[in-house]
């Protein structure tokens, strides 16, 4: 008997649990939701993220919205809220092919929509991974970044600029607010390349100006591409270079130190200090950072100093460490060779522990970012002996050694413990510690770069190899 | 002539009296054939009674065949025996330990069982001896109900011992322990097992306050053995074994380190850190052989004698404890005597002087952790090519590029070590000019003189990272002197036969003065022993000092009565006034009161006595306080500090704490209620109570507010907030004997939960431990909070799938095999607000199961306990298993880490940057159930009586921590509270890493008392 009565209310409690899980939405009956993509049609491109947009909408509410595409691993599950009901939902969903998807794949993209009430719709779209999203790429041949126009010499600004794009341009915008340049040229036919070149004329007063370019193609979803220029017009030089490369050399290749920033400044009088590595060494002063133009200072027929960019280079006559004096207004200059007294770093970079101290020998590396191997511990910089720097044996007072840079780059070299250490702040300025707060970020391509630090210039030099 | 008649008739009819009865003699004894003197010897239905003697003997008349004798003793099981035709009647009472004539110490007197209307729980003496401690406290764990001890490993260290559960979130958690009546403090290190008589433990406030400002956390009051009247007694217990060390972790060889490390170099695109892993077969330094002992001796002797006379009593004990670490040099060893005489002057007059000296040492290594971590290709020294002959002896060790501090060469440097002396003195008066009436004034002061001494020699192991240039030389003295004077008058009285009433009144005093002197120096010329004194010291000599004191004074009183003995009330009052707190609130009143009904007494009740031996229902209120609280509070403190201003270093004042004229003691309420009861002549016996107690104006150290122009450093204490615990404690027991097989079974049940009711604001978060437990009003305090570690990324559709709703990556760095954290609000965003509780430090319930048997001679003990329902955060997850750092980890990881998908959805790929954060984000990765059923002792002894010249020999075998059931994978699920200087007692609870484990121990005993 007792059995039974336990097997009667075990089932009344079992028809009970199970009538309870039926019920599982809880919603009445509704209508299908609808679905609105916006293109059927969406460009993609490997190691590119593209977008879902799609209306989604139910007389009920929501309840989940699925995107797949098995072939490139997403199924993504978007659930929303149900108190309150949503009755609408723009979706926008970005996601990125993986790179080693090719461009001429394709695929469905599948949209299941559900509601509140179980109600299933499904949706495509296709995805094409031949896109073009390259923005217009515009190279400037003048002006470079940071010029300077010496408004004494000529207040023309002439600007002349290449813009190149495969799915061809549609318009080229110059914008200048400052000085009222608001300049678009619409483009028929296009064209993949297209040169600007107008020149504008200066107000005599200094200023600085920022030149605005804008390019945009064609392609079916447009792309925009833009650069600004940061321009110096100017009665005085505010900064002056010493170039020591061949007239050509592309100077924005360094990732420090090249062209050499100066090391004094009164008025218009700038004073360098640098090291001539060899005999009859030829030497330029730049007016700009950047470029050989509009400034550079070299010697005419006559061997005087002229501000012309088909001036022949400055000889230091002998290997040794100058001091050189130049006044780009009186386009006057000495150059004065000297004996460094500063502090030789010699018998470096063994980095020999002894007891006693008077027998140790230092190492000096790098602690930094943007640096393979070196981070912010002077002990990785101790272990990582890739990162030591040795002796230049034809020069006492440079460190030299090679790097791997990674990118942006900032650094300060350094021996144990920070004893001895050099912090590179900008301008490519090296102080030995204490000296000026702030390491510098410079940008910096990725490869193999040779380093030099100079402890007499206080000055480091980090040149392509 | 009349009178001659009715002289003679008296005298025949006495005789004929006389030639009616029986003389009986013999002699009353304990189990271990020792007399008992004392002994009530009753004929049952007749007013006569009779006492033995010295020796246990005695003689009394009875007046037939069919008269039957009752023997009864305080603390045995009273024994009634048919006289037949004995004339001779020898007998041996068995000690009892839950007769309800049994006396109880309530804090300031002591009263039968039967009388006690609050929530104490008591243990004796023998039962705290059956395991080899050095913290008599962890061999309560598991006996009482409502109070959860955790253990500590290493030489020293001190449980925590929590009474029905937490009351303060800032304050030691600790109970006060009062040593034959006098307040010790909160640490019991100092006192040997083999001293203490019995243990009682106030649990509620109903108990424990006539104790007031110290009382919040629990009392537990421990009488000392006395002397008994009898012969001299000696006796000598002697507990020896071995603590057993095993390595917790099987960790990398050098060949598999470096396969593991190459695998986490090349899963973050790295090339190998250790090319050809291969080369290091059989090249792997065995740090854990090279330090670690594993097995460490541990002794526990005492000596005794005990003995007296009716006018002197007196009990000398000398006792010796000495735990050794597992590192080979330090540990902890102490010496104690305790030389207690009690005197009898008269039936009104008596007096007692207790006589302590003490002795301890302690110190020892902490550093067991590296030996695991440091990497196994570095060896122990530096390779012969790189010594120079120069270095000094501690120079001559290899560096690992782990980072780890070469274990072998830190413990060969430890010279860090405690000495401590103390004396106590404590003595009393005892005056009785009434029946009933007792005045007694107690009296004792505790002189003590601690010497810290460290030295630290110079080496230098690696220029840049291992390294002590200059020696260095430390040494602290630290005195204290602290006196207790309390004076109390209690009147007993019985009116009209069932009116049951005691008054007691009194006053304490209690004065706590120290002071150090403090010196430092650099520059010893050499490092050998005999230099190591600050006088060598040739360089920056330093010296400092300070003094402290505090005090309280206090009423007390206390009035019990009880109608028939079935309706009892007790209620307390005690008066604190302390130094710590200004005038405002320098004085503050804990009243308690509790009731009890022993319904067993009442008529109704008579038919269930067959089965019934007690019935009994509790309630009680009360009032404590917590005033651990630093001793200068009220006062504002000036702080110093070194800046560099143009270059130079400036030393600089500021204010560093202000004073609160309003601060007052953490007051905590409780309510309790409770069953006794007992069945079957107490067979099975037991209690369950309930209790809740909440604390008020609890005592939080906050910081000034900005705009108070203080600087953000500087701190006030106040009473803001508060908290509730409840729960409930059960204790069942069950004791029977059969033939010559006797057992015993106890079982402890204790629940705790505790709630945060209120905080300074509302909305307030309290972060402990890092900022990984938050303390919130509505939740219990210190809860684990962290990111949720939803299992791993398994492929590449489960990575693609964690974003927002826009297709944003939740974990930009993370790739397949990292954790999958999740977004608990749902905001798409991965961020401080998804953080959640993922845990609690605290148990569910805690249950103890003490077995004893006992067949003839043999007797075997068995104690188990267990914590069930709490969780521990494993820290050694990122040592073990993080690839980021060039620490070891444990033996095949890299076959143990995600490697592909469905090879672990646990441990995270190795990855030498980690920059998914799987380790450095605080998530459920971590926590793991700490539930855990440890055996903490078992025991088996073998007793013989009366041979080899010897009253008793017992020899024993024991293994104390030898089994522990647990999933926590860590070292030891014994995890107790944080670090209370950083204010992480309760806020830390619950972490566990390289803690010292409680370790398993294998122990050999003999006891002979003659």
């Amino acid at each position: 008997m007792k059995k039974n009565v336990f097997l009667f209310f075990l089932t009344l409690f079992a028809i009970f649990f199970t009538g309870c899980q039926n019920n599982e939405s809880g919603f009445p009956s509704s209508d299908n939701p609808t679905v609105v993509v916006s293109t059927k049609e969406i460009y993609g491109a490997p190691s590119r993220k593209f977008e879902i947009k799609a209306a989604l909408a139910d007389d009920l509410g929501l309840k989940s919205v699925e995107i797949q595409i098995p072939e490139l691993s997403l199924d993504k599950v978007i659930s929303f809220a149900t108190d309150p009901l949503l009755k609408s939902y723009d979706l926008s969903y970005f996601f990125e092919v993986p790179a080693n998807r090719g461009t001429s794949e394709a695929f469905k993209i599948k949209l299941i929509i559900t509601d509140v009430s179980g109600n299933v719709v499904n949706e495509e779209a296709n995805l094409r991974l031949d896109g073009e999203f390259a923005a217009p790429s515009i190279t400037m041949v003048t002006p470079k970044e940071g010029a300077v126009i010496l408004l004494s010499t000529s207040n023309q600004m002439p600007v002349n600029f290449v813009v190149n794009d495969d799915s061809g341009i549609d318009y080229v915008q110059v914008k200048c607010e400052a000085l009222g340049i608001d300049e678009t040229v619409q483009l028929t036919g296009s064209p993949q390349s297209y040169t600007f070149n107008k020149t504008y004329t200066l107000p005599v007063t200094a200023a600085d100006y920022v030149l605005t370019i804008t390019a945009k193609d064609k392609f079916a979803i447009p792309n925009t591409g833009t650069l600004s220029v940061n321009i110096v017009a100017t009665n005085e030089y505010p900064a002056l270079y010493l170039c020591d490369q061949p007239k050509g050399t592309n100077l924005t290749t360094d990732a420090v130190g090249v062209p050499m920033y100066f090391h004094e400044k009164s008025g218009q009088d700038f004073e360098f200090k640098y090291y001539a590595d060899k005999d009859n060494k030829e030497i330029y002063f730049l007016g700009q950072e950047s470029d050989f133009a509009p400034h550079c200072f070299g010697l005419n027929t006559s061997g005087e100093l002229v501000d012309d960019v088909a001036s022949t280079a400055i000889i230091l006559p002998t290997k040794g460490y100058y001091s050189i004096k130049v006044n780009p207004n009186t386009l006057k200059y000495t150059a004065t060779k000297y004996t460094p007294s500063s502090k030789v770093w010699a018998d470096i970079a063994n980095g020999l522990w002894h007891d006693d101290e008077a027998l140790r020998r230092p190492f000096v590396s790098v602690c930094g970012g943007g640096i393979q191997g070196a981070d912010w511990d002077t002990w990785t910089a101790w272990v990582q002996t890739g990162l030591h720097l040795a002796n230049n044996p034809n020069n006492p007072y440079q460190l030299v050694g090679e790097y791997t840079l990674t990118g942006q780059m900032e650094a300060t070299f350094t021996g144990q413990w920070w004893s001895p250490s050099w912090r590179l702040i900008k301008n490519g300025i090296c102080t030995m510690s204490p000296g000026e707060n702030g390491n510098a970020k410079y940008p910096a391509a990725a490869g193999v770069y040779k380093v030099v630090l100079d402890t007499e210039l206080e000055r480091v030099f980090i040149t392509k190899k | 002539m009349k009178f001659k008649y009715i002289w003679f008739f008296i005298a025949l009819l006495c005789t004929a009296v006389s030639f009616g009865q029986i003389k009986i003699k013999g002699t009353v004894k304990d189990k271990a054939k020792v007399p008992i003197p004392g002994v009530n010897v009753i004929v049952k239905g007749t007013s006569t009674s009779a006492a033995t003697d010295f020796d246990g003997n005695y003689v009394i008349n009875v007046p037939n065949k069919n008269s039957q004798i009752e023997f009864s003793f305080v603390g045995f099981t009273s024994q009634v025996v048919s006289v037949g035709d004995k004339t001779e009647i020898n007998i041996v009472l068995q000690e009892s330990s839950q007769a309800l004539d049994e006396i109880v110490v309530v804090g300031y007197a002591a009263v039968k069982k039967s009388d006690v209307t609050s929530s104490i729980s008591s243990i004796k003496g023998k039962e705290l001896q059956t395991m080899t401690v050095g913290n008599v406290t962890e061999s309560l764990q598991g006996k009482v109900s409502g109070v959860q001890v955790t253990g500590q490993g290493g030489p020293g260290a001190q449980p925590r011992v929590l009474i029905r559960g937490i009351s303060t979130v800032n304050l030691s958690t600790d109970p006060l322990y009062v040593v034959d009546g006098i307040p010790m403090g909160t640490s019991i290190n100092f006192l040997s097992n083999n001293e203490i008589e019995s243990m009682e433990v106030l649990k509620d406030a109903s108990a424990s306050a006539i104790y007031g400002s110290r009382a919040s956390n629990g009392v537990i009051l421990i009488t000392t053995k006395k002397g008994k009247v009898g012969k001299t007694r000696f006796n000598f217990d002697l507990s020896s074994g071995m603590q057993i060390m095993n390595n917790p972790y099987n960790m990398a060889d050098a060949e598999g380190y470096a396969t593991i490390m190459n695998k986490a170099y090349n899963n973050s695109g790295y090339s190998d850190y250790l090319p050809n892993p291969s080369q290091y077969k059989g090249k792997t330094t065995d740090w854990w052989r090279a330090g670690i002992k594993t097995g460490t001796p541990v002794t526990n002797a005492s000596f005794g004698v005990s003995g007296g006379s009716d006018k002197h009593t007196y009990a000398i004990s000398l006792n010796y404890y000495n735990s050794e670490s597992m590192y080979g040099i330090g540990g902890w060893e102490r010496v104690t005597m305790r030389i207690a005489n009690d005197f009898k002057f008269s039936d009104k007059f008596s007096a007692g002087i207790t006589l302590n000296p003490r002795y301890e040492t302690w110190g020892a290594p902490g550093n067991w952790a590296d030996f695991d971590k440091i990497d196994p290709i570095t060896p122990i020294y530096k390779p012969a090519d790189q010594l120079t002959g120069l270095e000094n002896e501690y120079s001559i060790y290899a560096r690992s590029p782990s980072y780890i501090w070469n274990p072998v060469a830190a413990v060969n440097r430890y010279d860090d070590y405690t000495d401590q002396y103390n004396l106590n003195t404590n003595g009393y008066l005892q005056y009785e000019p009434i029946k009933g009436l007792v005045i007694r004034t107690q009296a004792s002061v505790e002189v003590g003189d601690k010497i810290w001494s460290k030295f630290t020699p110079d080496f230098v192991i690696d220029a840049a990272h291992e390294k002590a240039e200059i020696n260095t030389i430390e040494r602290r003295a630290t005195n204290n002197v602290d006196w207790t004077w309390q004076n109390t008058v209690t009147y007993n009285k019985t009116f009209a036969g069932k009116h049951n009433a005691s008054l007691m009144i009194g006053n304490t005093m209690e004065e706590y003065n120290g002071n150090d002197v403090w010196g430092y120096g650099e520059g010893v010329p050499n490092n050998s022993d005999s230099m190591r004194e600050l006088n060598a010291a040739t360089k920056n000599r330093n010296s400092g000092g300070n003094s402290w004191s505090s005090s309280i004074m206090s009423y007390l009183s206390r009035f019990s009565y009880n109608y028939d003995g079935k309706y009892y009330f007790t209620g307390t009052f005690r008066r604190d006034g302390s130094s710590k707190f200004m005038a405002n609130n320098k004085w503050a009143n804990f009243p308690s009161a509790s009731v009890s009904w022993r319904i067993l007494n009442e008529g109704f009740m008579e038919p269930t006595k067959d089965v019934l031996s007690d019935l009994r229902f509790r309630a009680g209120w009360g009032k404590v306080g917590n005033q651990n609280l630093p001793s200068a509070v009220y006062q504002s403190n000036i702080g110093q500090g070194f800046y560099i201003i143009d270059g130079q270093v400036v030393d600089t004042s500021y204010p560093s704490s202000m004073a609160n004229k309003d601060i007052k003691w953490e007051t905590v309420e409780d309510v309790s209620f409770g069953i006794d009861f007992g069945l079957w002549k107490n067979k099975l016996s037991g209690s369950l109570e309930y209790y809740q107690k909440k604390t008020h104006d609890m005592l939080f150290l906050k910081q000034f507010p900005t705009y108070s122009g203080f600087p953000g450093f500087s701190t006030m204490w106040t009473n803001v907030g508060s908290m509730q615990s409840s729960g409930i404690d059960l204790l069942i027991s069950y004791k029977d004997k059969k033939g010559d097989f006797s057992y015993g079974v106890d079982l402890t049940f204790t629940t705790v939960n505790v709630e945060m009711l209120s905080l300074s604001s509302e909305g307030e978060k309290l972060y402990g431990a890092s900022n990984r437990t938050l303390t919130v009003k509505g939740e219990e305090p210190g809860y684990f909070y962290g990111y949720v570690a939803d299992g791993l990324f398994q492929n590449q559709t489960e990575l693609n799938s964690h974003t927002d709703e826009h297709g944003t990556k939740l974990q930009p760095y993370a790739q397949l095999g990292d954790i999958r954290f999740k977004d608990v609000n749902g905001d798409g965003k991965l961020d401080d607000k998804d953080r959640t509780k993922i845990g609690s430090p605290w148990a569910d319930y805690n249950v103890g199961l003490n077995l004893n048997f006992g067949y003839k001679n043999f007797d075997l003990v068995a104690n188990f306990y267990s914590s069930i329902g709490n969780d521990i955060i494993n820290q050694n997850i990122s040592d073990l298993y993080n690839g980021a750092s060039l620490t070891n980890k444990v033996n095949g990881l890299d076959q143990m880490a995600w490697h592909g998908e469905g090879t672990s959805n646990y441990i995270p790929r190795l990855s030498k940057d980690d920059n998914n954060e799987n380790y450095t984000k605080f998530s459920s990765l971590y926590v793991e159930d700490g539930s855990f059923v440890r055996m903490k002792n078992l025991q088996l002894g073998y007793s013989f009586y009366n041979k080899f010249g010897l009253d008793k020999l017992r020899i024993s075998l024991s293994g104390q921590n030898l089994w522990t059931w647990t999933n926590y994978s860590g070292v030891d699920p014994e995890v107790a509270g944080g670090d209370p200087n950083t204010g992480d007692r309760v806020k830390g609870s619950g972490f566990g890493g390289w803690n010292y484990p409680v370790q398993p121990t294998i122990l050999m005993g003999l006891n002979v008392a003659f």
